[in-house]
């Protein structure tokens, strides 16, 4: 029986899969298979995410050799990612409707809340178990209906809860660009859901 | 006294959140939205939509997908192939 072994870190696994060692590809696709699905549906829909979870790790596969270590493997990994779901919703083509801007807040002429923000709350009851449901499909549209940019963004800094830096880099743009368009996807959002979630007054 | 209109504070949240405003814009929003019941609904509300979104969205991965993703790499790579 073999000794236990601490697990090798990511980027000890990519160093070797770039090496050729298909082993360590391997175990980088049991390690991120989850992650990458999860994002992919965030970042498309379940209909597109089997399409991006083959085509991100083909990707790994092919650009490993050029992974260079300057930010961690995940991060990398992540921006793989994000580059084959963008690929997928343009092929896909589907546009909403009708974006989220209309669920920006408003302010009256002296800068004061027009009206009083919406508390967002989730429904923890079993009883309210449906309206979770409600919550999943409206959460969904919602996050389809960011524009592309900030969809980016806000999945990987909030959702993924990658750090702003972590985002800048998979992204390639700076720290405050990705805070300026997770902020704005976080208004849209907030706004969005607030009819849904419990107003409080 | 602060100066800060809610439009102001609300476009310096992120900002804020992330500890990145110089300190006396810092001190007048803290200032603000201690004083604005209106502001401080709304940094609780900003704050959730995060969480609510996050739980919403969790997906997991399918048993069967896992299956045809090895399939699928083992078709074009030289992965997967032992048995």
């Amino acid at each position: 029986m073999a000794a236990p072994t601490a697990e090798p870190s990511d980027e000890t696994l990519a160093a070797r899969a770039a090496a050729g060692d298909d082993s360590a590809f391997e175990a980088i696709v049991e390690r991120f298979q989850a992650r990458v699905y999860r994002l992919a549906c965030r970042l498309t829909s379940d209909t597109d995410a089997p399409d991006v979870l083959q085509e991100t790790f083909l990707q790994v596969y092919r650009h490993l050799p050029s992974f260079r270590g300057e930010s961690r493997f995940g991060t990398w990994l992540y921006r793989i990612a994000s580059n084959a779901a963008l690929m997928r919703r343009r092929a896909s083509a589907r546009r909403p409707a009708e974006p989220l801007e209309v669920f920006l807040p408003r302010f009256d002429a002296q800068g004061q809340h027009v009206t009083t923000p919406a508390e967002l709350q989730v429904a923890s009851r079993a009883d309210e178990l449906l309206d979770r449901q409600v919550l999943a499909a409206k959460a969904r549209d919602g996050l389809a209906r960011l524009p592309d940019l900030y969809r980016e963004a806000f999945v990987l800094r909030d959702l993924e809860e990658l750090s702003t830096a972590e985002v800048a880099h998979a992204l390639g743009v700076e720290p405050a660009t990705v805070r300026q368009r997770v902020h704005r996807a976080r208004l849209m959002l907030r706004g969005y859901l607030s009819d849904l979630v419990g107003v409080k007054p | 006294m602060n100066t800060i209109a809610c439009v102001s504070g609300v476009e310096l949240l992120m900002d804020y959140l992330e500890g990145v405003l110089p300190a006396d814009l810092h001190a007048a929003l803290e200032g603000h939205v201690a004083g604005c019941p209106k502001c401080a609904a709304f940094v609780s509300s900003y704050r959730n939509a995060p969480r609510i979104l996050r739980e919403a969205t969790a997906a997991t991965l399918p048993a069967g997908l896992e299956a045809s993703l090895k399939a699928f790499l083992r078709a074009r790579t030289t992965a997967f192939r032992s048995p």
